[in-house]
């Protein structure tokens, strides 16, 4: 029941908060909507036993028999700290926009609960249909989000996002056929659950239909991720959306969750597990390299900002190909991290670009001056996200790195290589914007407001917290990934 | 035999000859009963239809059949011909000739049901002329508006052809098998398959029926048809009449001329993909929400023949479910359309184009029920999660995969993809494009059938249990092996 209420509070909002009026009414309405789940989830997280790898709150009730369809939903390690990611964050995004002027507040924030409760809903879906339904539910919101408040660019932006993920999604929805009449035509019963259809996937007899399967599948989760060479879509989404949208981009980490929750447990009955383990690690090198170097060469601070997103997201292929606890668990964590981080870094872009009307980073300079209170917390996140050690970046990469080592070393290699250039970027983009002489161009500059301040300040508090101690999410991901491991020892892979 | 059986048909044409009669002794003003007389006398039968769903009879010398697959498509007929009815009460207020009207839309629909419960294809045919003719009539029924004469005399011409075509068809496979009963041609059906003749029947009746679902070369009528009719008239022949030729061409190539399969299927598969292609494409330039939806509608007549390609008891049933679907989004599309441009019309009398996309500018403001439902119906006609569009698409594609036709999947789910295109269109002219128009009233009576098509479309998703059970029943009765 209560996981229901956790993915039903925020659309049911969603659809009272269009029916407001003023600025005053939608922020309300958006907030008290996000923290009854933050409360929601909280309680569900103490109750969490993190020391078992099934699926826990498991609700089920029977919807299209004649087709297989149940209404299932139940979180596991893997999910419930995304789950916790999006209770947490959401609050304080919406009092992040608190005091913002901008047209048709009542539908801004409505798209801001239906983006939650959908992305909690893909979470928590346990069958296929559902996900489905919710991993669609994702797009409309964040299309509309980008399309209507977005920047100059924001109609090319928001089309590519659609396309290039709806049919990504189309690609998935073909996978998950494969998987349910394969099934289906063995056993003669119809069912999507997902638990089930995993556990019937090593019965498929034709090898060459088990990677397609599990390539289609792959394909969904690595475009929404994004990986290179699939990230198109993404600098122009996240660069065009407003900050509240850049947020919840990167809240929506529902492509490595299917990575997690359902290609790894396919991956040992592949036809051809090394394939897919090298294509994943690749995809992973690559992007982590690459993003790290265009992330360097870009002028825009938002979008440096994305491509270190996308060098970022490289850990988290890599890691699920390392195939040892420690990098799986570490890969999950950097989901959890890069969320939290990514989320403060975007807020202070667009607080730099609401102060200043710019993003460019060399007509900024000195801002360090004028908004001090912001300039501590940006120099915390960013130093998170080169991987400082204290903050979570640092225990996310390392678990990685040194984990994915003992299968992996070829790969691991490319990706240190990065590191350096992950720093150098990060830094250089701090020297030029926040520190030096002060750009008198700029004109009069005020410090975040304390909305604002309270927001970043307590996810940047939350970053170090994490850091220092990370046993409280990192522990149910150990044991998520110790089964899944444990899995693919039997298999021998 | 039991004449129980016929109660819906029978509750309608005492509905239909009552209203008539009644209208000549009614001043213009109190005509307003008429429309809710029909209402009533649609709800009945469509009442009466859904307790008997589930029993199977033969009537009159084998020439009717009531099973699931009659009583599901009769079920579709009812829901169009009443949420045309309600919406019409708004639509004829004031016409003095509303008893023609509303008897006319009940007799069209008594047609459909005939076709749906048809065994015999002389019945097919006799009924078939039946609805086309009453429906004929409704198309010009504006007399005094030139395109809505234009779309009467271009669907009375095309259809009448199309009448002859099938007649013809029929005659060869008399002439072949000496019967018109429709299992006992699937009997004696070998003198067709040895005979080109049998060819050339298939490609009439393909053509016979493809004039009235508008498969793409058959539709130039459609478009023009659909903009120029009065709307709710435009909802009856999409979302009703175009089953017919759907419901009739199951039995009649699946249940009669199953031995011909491998002939009839290629050109249906290659029908449904340049029927569904063509109307997507078309359908996003157009300016005109009816010539839109009008284009839709074919896209979607392309899905349906889906069914007629793959030929599993899933890919069937996915069709049938369609179809009540379709019904349903289309019904409600036009008759959203139908409160817009009676909006325009009251404030402008001679307002050219009154379904122009500009009128939509700004609808979400102004007519708050209608632009909302209309988002529904068109969510739903591209496929949308949470609708009966999806739950149909969902079933139909998939059962596609099953079969192996994984080719004609992804041109469905690709068109589907760009069909939103043009569906999104809509929605951004309603709720995201300003205007300075003021809010309207939003008549009660099109209020009323929106709200009825928005609960089905909904229905459909959330509750889809029975619908998706009864739809697998009526596809068991074209293919009797089961699921």
């Amino acid at each position: 029941m209560i996981l229901s209420l956790i993915v039903l509070i925020p659309l049911i909002f969603a659809a009272l908060t269009l029916l407001t009026k003023t600025k005053e009414q939608a922020r309300g309405m958006a907030l008290v909507a996000t923290v009854a789940v933050l409360i929601l989830t909280l309680y569900m997280y103490f109750n969490f036993d993190s020391t078992i790898a099934t699926n826990q709150f498991e609700e089920m009730y029977q919807w299209v028999p004649s087709l297989g369809i149940t209404y299932h939903l139940g979180v596991d390690g893997i999910a419930m700290p995304l789950i916790l990611l999006n209770a947490i964050v959401l609050p304080f995004l919406i009092l992040y926009t608190w005091n913002d002027d901008r047209k048709a507040p009542n539908k801004f924030y409505a798209l801001i609960l239906a983006t939650e409760g959908a992305a909690i809903g893909v979470f928590a879906a346990l069958d296929f249909f559902l996900f489905y339904i919710f991993w669609e539910l994702t797009l409309i919101p964040l299309f509309f989000m980008v399309s209507i408040w977005g920047g100059p660019n924001k109609h090319h932006a928001s089309i590519k996002f659609f396309i290039y993920t709806h049919v990504a999604s189309l690609v998935m929805l073909l996978g998950i056929f494969g998987l349910y009449f394969a099934a289906w035509d063995a056993t003669g019963v119809p069912n999507l659950d997902i638990p089930y259809l995993l556990s019937q996937f090593q019965f498929i007899e034709s090898g060459l239909m088990k990677d397609l399967i599990f390539l289609a599948l792959l394909f969904g989760f690595i475009v929404k991720l994004p990986v290179v060479p699939f990230h198109s879509w993404q600098p122009d989404a996240y660069t065009e959306a407003p900050t509240a949208g850049s947020v919840l981009f990167v809240m929506l980490k529902i492509g490595g969750y299917g990575i997690f929750k359902i290609m790894l447990p396919l991956l040992p009955f592949t036809a051809s597990p090394d394939l897919m383990i090298t294509i994943l690690a690749a995809l992973g090198a690559v992007s982590i390299i690459y993003g790290a170097f265009v992330a360097l060469s870009q002028r825009d601070l938002k979008r440096m900002i994305v491509y270190s997103s996308v060098s970022h997201m490289g850990y988290v292929t890599l890691g699920a190909a390392g195939l040892v606890s420690l990098s799986v668990s570490g890969a999950m964590f950097q989901q959890f991290s890069h969320g939290l981080i990514m989320s403060v870094m975007f807020m202070s872009s667009g607080v730099i670009n609401a102060a200043t009307g710019t993003r460019i980073i060399n007509d900024l300079g000195g801002l360090a001056q004028k908004m001090p209170k912001m300039a501590v917390i940006m120099v915390l996140t960013f130093m998170a996200s080169l991987g400082l050690p204290g903050l979570t970046g640092f225990v996310a990469e390392v678990s990685v790195l040194s984990g994915t080592f003992v299968n992996l070393p070829g790969y691991v290699m490319i990706a240190l290589l990065a590191i350096v250039i992950t720093a150098a970027y990060h830094l250089w983009a701090l020297q030029r914007a926040m520190f030096g002489v002060f750009n008198e161009k700029l004109g009069t500059i005020t410090d975040i407001n304390g909305y604002q301040t309270l927001s970043m300040g307590i996810i940047a508090i939350l970053i170090l917290y994490f850091g220092l101690n990370p046993s409280p999410v990192l522990d149910m991901m150990l044991t998520n990934s110790e089964n899944i491991i444990s899995l693919m020892a039997a298999m021998g892979v | 035999m039991d004449l129980m059986l016929l109660a819906p048909e029978l509750t309608l044409a005492v509905t239909g000859l009552a209203v008539l009669l009644i209208g000549l002794f009614l001043p213009v003003g109190s005509k307003k009963i008429l429309g809710f007389i029909a209402s009533i006398g649609i709800l009945v039968a469509l009442v009466l239809t859904v307790t008997s769903l589930g029993t199977e009879s033969m009537m009159f010398n084998d020439t009717l059949s009531i099973d699931a697959l009659s009583q599901f498509f009769k079920i579709v007929f009812l829901v169009v011909a009443l949420l045309f009815a309600i919406a019409s009460i708004k639509y004829m207020e004031g016409n003095k000739n509303a008893e023609e009207f509303f008897s006319l839309g009940i007799f069209a629909t008594i047609g459909m049901m005939f076709v749906a419960s048809a065994n015999d294809l002389m019945v097919l045919f006799v009924a078939f002329e039946l609805a086309s003719l009453a429906t004929y009539a409704l198309a010009g029924f504006e007399k005094t508006n030139q395109k809505s004469l234009e779309a009467s005399m271009k669907y009375f011409m095309i259809g009448s052809l199309s009448a002859a075509l099938l007649l013809f068809g029929i005659s060869f496979i008399y002439g072949m098998t000496g019967t018109t009963n429709i299992p006992a041609i699937a009997e004696n059906a070998a003198g067709l398959v040895a005979n080109p003749i049998g060819i050339v029947a298939v490609v009439l009746l393909i053509a016979g029926f493809g004039f009235k679902i508008a498969l793409v070369p058959f539709h130039m009528w459609a478009p023009d048809t659909y903009q120029g009719s009065p709307s709710v008239v435009s909802a009856l022949l999409a979302a009703g009449s175009k089953k017919m030729g759907i419901v009739a061409a199951f039995k009649v190539f699946i249940v009669a001329l199953i031995a011909l399969q491998a002939e009839w299927q290629t050109l249906f598969a290659i029908l449904a993909v340049v029927t569904m292609t063509y109307g997507n494409v078309v359908a996003v330039t157009q300016t005109s929400v009816k010539r839109m939806l009008a284009y839709s509608s074919l896209a979607q007549a392309g899905y349906i023949s889906m069914a007629l390609v793959v030929l599993t008891p899933l890919a069937l049933s996915g069709g049938i479910l369609y179809v009540l679907s379709h019904g349903f989004m289309k019904a409600g599309a036009f008759i959203a359309t139908a409160a817009v441009v009676y909006m325009v019309l009251s404030e402008n009398k001679d307002a050219e184009d009154p379904d122009h996309l500009d009128n939509f500018r700004g609808l979400g403001r102004r007519m708050p029920i209608t632009a909302l439902s209309m988002t529904i119906f068109v969510f739903a006609l591209a496929g949308i999660p949470l609708t009966a569009g999806y739950m149909s698409k969902f079933v139909l594609f998939s059962s596609t995969i099953q079969s192996g036709f994984v080719w004609l999947a992804v041109i469905a789910i690709l068109n589907s993809a760009l069909s939103l295109y043009y569906y999104a269109k809509i929605v951004k002219y309603m709720y995201f494009l300003p205007t300075d128009a003021d809010k309207v009233k939003e008549p009660l009576p099109y209020t009323i059938a929106l709200v009825i098509a928005v609960i089905g479309v909904l229905a459909i998703f959330f509750w889809s249990e029975p619908f998706i059970y009864w739809s697998m029943e009526a596809a068991k009765v074209l293919i009797p092996g089961g699921i």
